[in-house]
């Protein structure tokens, strides 16, 4: 009933405002959507509840992550983009630069809940003033801990670390329990991982690692350079899995689910995947230095396609996925964060207070912004991985420094 | 002597085929033992290979044999046996194709399978696939063109066949193995090929199996199912060996019947 | 004529699928291209960012030592075999066929084989700790086209004719002298065949990295189409992509010509 609502209310909206548009935004039209494989099956969430109440059809395709800028970047060349496509956040700025999804300021300032759309997304997916892509969906960095090794090393296992200098003692407790037990584990040879982990550890002690437009790296600052020092100890110690070094994400997740790691910074949406593996496991905010906490609100943004000739079509389907029904019955009910924060709490997150802790995150966490992100950071070739790769196994102080020049030249580069 | 020789090679047998055996035993252990689970995974998880993908390998793959052996074939003949205006700077050219990185070329080639009408489709990708195999096929079948004596041809033309009709009657038995051997070499790259089909395919419906090979391997992020990425290699090779063991003679043949010689 | 209209077919693909596709990459080398949106002349700009490109320097080292090492034990590795597998004898299509297997595997699967191959899950020769990054990919390449190589460098064994080694045999030389002196020179147009293919293969490497170490870790591995994809691809600069490209195609040609003569005028 409510479904049925929410969409005559839509049609009613966009009728009132559309009504001299040639073809109504719900009339039928076959939508072409991609992304990439991680955030494939949420799109078909979307897109399977969106065809069974629209006349409008949503096809998804997939494609594997690593190649899908590819995939994109070769379709805008040959102008044939699909009508709709989500990208991971990060490089929002850099599609939306390039103009690879059309404008939606004017349609996205018309939503009555616009100013609760998750706004570091919103920022992300804004150029020149220019909205351009919106939420899709929303992955948290948290900290996930094992209850049962928590209990083990006569820690408690509902009261999780509230500094990153208590994260660190608890890593070390639970990696005196020895065997093949180790304290923490870290993504070492990924920098997508390192920043989505480490980074708010920096914001929640007031640092920065970028400035507001994405220009200059403060990645030498004394907050970043305290961050790096905890895992650097960890790691020398042995407390950090010796495979921390040599991880480059793909045995991430496997880690953590093996049941042998005591604490660890890692997606909020891995919490179902580790417990299906039978690990309990708890979540918390990732702490500052010295207390507060933040995230590093990832995932992927969603805009429609330059070149697609569909544009109102494809808003109807976006500003249906921010609808309450849509937050609330396809992502909030297979325990996904809602891109809205304020829909945080609701009837599905109220049954686990662990999920109204990551998404009351929304609203504290950042998502950087630079036009040029993925060349920097996420690229193993960027400069950020070897920035990484010194400050944690090298010459620290040199790596920090030499980092940020170069850092920070990538991110100006035309 | 003769022992030194059984044991170097069935050593060197061993390490050769030692990953293959391991690929297929890695795709039928489970966590409590053997069993096909991991085929299972491979073709129902969300991602998965289909029947259509299956199916859209099998028709990328015929379209590409046909269509390498016929160009192949009068290419061969042409550069084997006539003399013509341009003839080696095709020549050159064709083997020049071999020179260029895909990663450039291959936005461009997007360009122009889009202004052909072609783009999203089994045929263009075929044509892109044709065209990489041409330097090793049109090389081969030139040779084995030359390789055949003239005057087989010539009493043919006394017999008052037309030049197309000795190259079908009296010149296509005698270069067959390079004709497999071409075949096969076409069928080998493009059962298999990836990136390609990545960028040039757009719809699920489009896609080659390989494709859905490779998607398992990044399903969700933070692991790899091993065990399901073992079961579609399997799955993938197994035509191949399978195929080049029926036409291992031939092929061999191709290539020894002086077909490759500088 | 007819010959013309033999090479017709060839020709049109060619003509369409490779020539004005590199004519268009020379000409998107002289512009800063963006994905949408009008290109724009900037020569010599994409030129001269290739000389200013410290990853395009480290890459075309890493790229160099690896064509060295690659062709090095790849032709050791392929003519052994070859010889091994020359005589007729008891056995001898087994073992061809053995060493000729990988070759039928796609190189996307083979690579798919060895990420699970080498992974600490599964993998019987799980490859932890630093610097197998380099080692894993070389051993997927010898892997898979020693066979290959090796089928080649036997067309050109069995082509000499066998009273040229009875002539040497009466003449008492010993077997070295004969492999030094008789087989090598005979062979030499199939080894500059087989020798440019492993040149150009490696000059152009990029499958094996990507799938299996991603030019990590610290950039070790990072070949020159890498940083060919990572203009394009991560940094959407086709200009620059397509600069580096050029460069990398004149500098190919040159070396196969280079080579090509050398031999040409020996064995002539």
């Amino acid at each position: 009933m409510k479904a049925k609502l929410a969409a005559v209310a839509l049609l009613l909206a966009t009728a009132a405002c559309g009504a001299d548009e040639p073809g109504a935004a719900d009339d039928g039209a076959t939508l072409t959507l991609w992304t990439r494989a991680a955030t494939e099956a949420v799109s078909k969430a979307y897109a399977d509840a969106y065809n069974a109440s629209h006349r409008n059809k949503v096809e998804v395709t997939a494609y594997p992550n690593e190649e899908y800028p590819a995939k994109l970047a070769s379709a805008a060349g040959a102008r044939s983009l699909p009508d709709l496509f989500a990208a991971d956040v990060v490089f929002a700025p850099q599609y939306a630069s390039q103009g690879l999804w059309a404008d939606v300021t004017d349609q996205f300032q018309s939503l009555p809940f616009k100013d609760s759309v998750a706004p570091s997304h919103v920022r992300a997916g804004t150029w020149e003033g220019r909205t351009h892509a919106v939420p899709h969906t929303i992955d948290l960095s948290v900290m996930l801990y094992n209850k049962d090794l928590y209990a083990k090393a006569g820690l408690d296992p509902e009261k999780p670390p509230r500094t990153l200098a208590e994260f660190a003692e608890h890593a070390r407790k639970i990696d005196q329990l020895g065997g093949d037990v180790h304290g923490t584990y870290f993504g070492g040879n990924c920098g997508g991982c390192v920043e989505f982990t480490f980074w708010p550890s920096v914001w929640a002690a007031g640092g920065e690692v970028l400035d507001a437009e994405g220009r200059t790296a403060l990645v030498d600052s004394p907050e970043m350079a305290e961050v790096f020092a905890v895992y650097r100890d960890l790691y020398d110690q042995g407390v950090a899995s010796p495979a921390s070094k040599a991880e480059a994400g793909p045995t991430w997740l496997g880690a953590l689910q093996s049941g042998k790691v005591g604490i660890a910074p890692a997606p909020s949406v891995w919490l179902d995947a580790i417990e299906a593996k039978g690990v309990k496991t708890g979540l918390a905010p990732i702490p500052g230095l010295t207390g507060g906490e933040s995230t590093f609100v990832g995932g992927d943004a969603i805009g429609i396609g330059a070149t697609s000739g569909k544009a109102q079509q494809a808003w109807d389907f976006l500003a249906w996925t921010m609808s309450d029904e849509a937050q609330v019955e396809v992502i909030a009910q297979r325990k996904g964060v809602p891109v809205r924060t304020d829909l945080a709490a609701n009837r599905h997150s109220s049954a686990d207070p662990r999920l109204v802790t990551a998404n009351g995150l929304v609203a504290k966490g950042k998502t950087p912004y630079a036009r040029n992100f993925n060349a920097t950071f996420n690229d193993p070739q960027g400069p950020w991985l070897t920035t990484v790769r010194g400050a944690l196994f090298g010459n620290a102080g040199q790596a920090l420094a030499t980092g940020n020049e170069a850092i920070t030249k990538s991110l100006r580069q035309g | 002597m003769r022992t030194s020789y059984y044991v170097t090679g069935s050593a060197l047998a061993i390490l050769f085929l030692f990953p293959l055996v391991w690929s297929g035993w890695a795709s039928v252990r489970t966590d409590t033992g053997f069993g096909l689970e991991n085929y299972a995974r491979l073709f129902t998880s969300s991602n998965g290979i289909r029947a259509v993908h299956v199916l859209n390998s099998v028709v990328v793959s015929a379209l590409t044999v046909t269509g390498t052996l016929v160009v192949a074939t009068f290419a061969g003949y042409a550069f084997g046996r006539f003399r013509f205006l341009g003839r080696d700077l095709l020549f050159l050219l064709t083997l020049a194709i071999l020179m260029v990185p895909y990663a450039t070329i291959l936005i461009a080639l997007y360009v122009l399978l889009s202004w052909l009408g072609l783009e999203d489709s089994l045929v263009g990708l075929s044509l892109v696939l044709i065209v990489f195999q041409l330097p090793f096929s049109v090389f081969m079948m030139r040779n084995s063109f030359e390789a055949v004596p003239v005057e087989l041809e010539e009493s043919a033309r006394v017999d008052g066949c037309s030049s197309v009709g000795t190259l079908v009657r009296i010149m296509l038995p005698a270069v067959r193995p390079g004709l497999v051997t071409v075949g096969l070499f076409a069928f080998l790259t493009s059962w298999s090929e990836f990136f390609a089909p990545l960028i040039l395919l757009n719809s699920t419906d489009e896609f080659t199996a390989v494709l859905a090979v490779v998607n398992m391997r990044t399903a969700s992020h933070g692991s790899i199912d091993y065990a399901a990425l073992e079961a579609g290699v399997v799955f993938m090779a197994l035509p191949c060996l399978v195929l080049f063991a029926f036409m291992q003679r031939s092929y061999v043949r191709g290539f020894t019947s002086g077909a490759l010689k500088g | 004529m007819t010959g013309a209209l033999y090479a017709t077919p060839a020709a049109v693909l060619v003509g369409l699928f490779f020539v004005v596709p590199l004519l268009l990459v020379v000409w998107m080398s002289l512009h800063r291209w963006p994905l949408l949106g009008n290109p724009r002349l900037n020569a010599p700009d994409n030129y001269t960012a290739v000389v200013d490109n410290a990853l395009v320097a480290s890459a075309a080292w890493f790229t160099l030592r690896y064509t060295v090492l690659i062709t090095a034990l790849l032709f050791v590795i392929a003519f052994g075999l070859a010889l091994l597998v020359q005589n007729r004898r008891p056995g001898v299509g087994f073992f061809r066929t053995a060493f000729f297997l990988p070759m039928t595997v796609g190189f996307a699967s083979a690579s798919l084989l060895f990420l699970g191959l080498l992974s600490e899950e599964i993998g019987p020769l799980p490859a932890g700790g630093d610097s197998p990054a380099l080692g894993s990919a070389v051993l997927l390449v010898l892997w898979r086209f020693a066979g290959f190589n090796m089928l080649i460098l036997l067309t050109g064994l069995q082509a000499i004719p066998l009273d040229v080694y009875e002539a040497a045999r009466i003449d008492g030389a010993s077997r070295w002298q004969v492999f030094g002196r008789i087989t090598v020179p005979l062979m030499r147009p199939t080894i500059a065949l087989v020798l440019t293919m492993m040149i150009t293969g490696s000059l152009l490497a990029f499958d094996q990295f990507w799938i299996l170490t991603r030019g990590g870790p610290d950039n070790s591995t990072t070949s020159l189409v890498m940083v060919i994809y990572r203009e394009a691809f991560v940094r959407l600069d086709l200009g620059s992509a397509a600069g580096i490209s050029v460069v990398l195609l004149v500098l190919l040609a040159v070396v196969s010509s280079v080579q090509f003569a050398v031999l040409r005028r020996r064995s002539a």
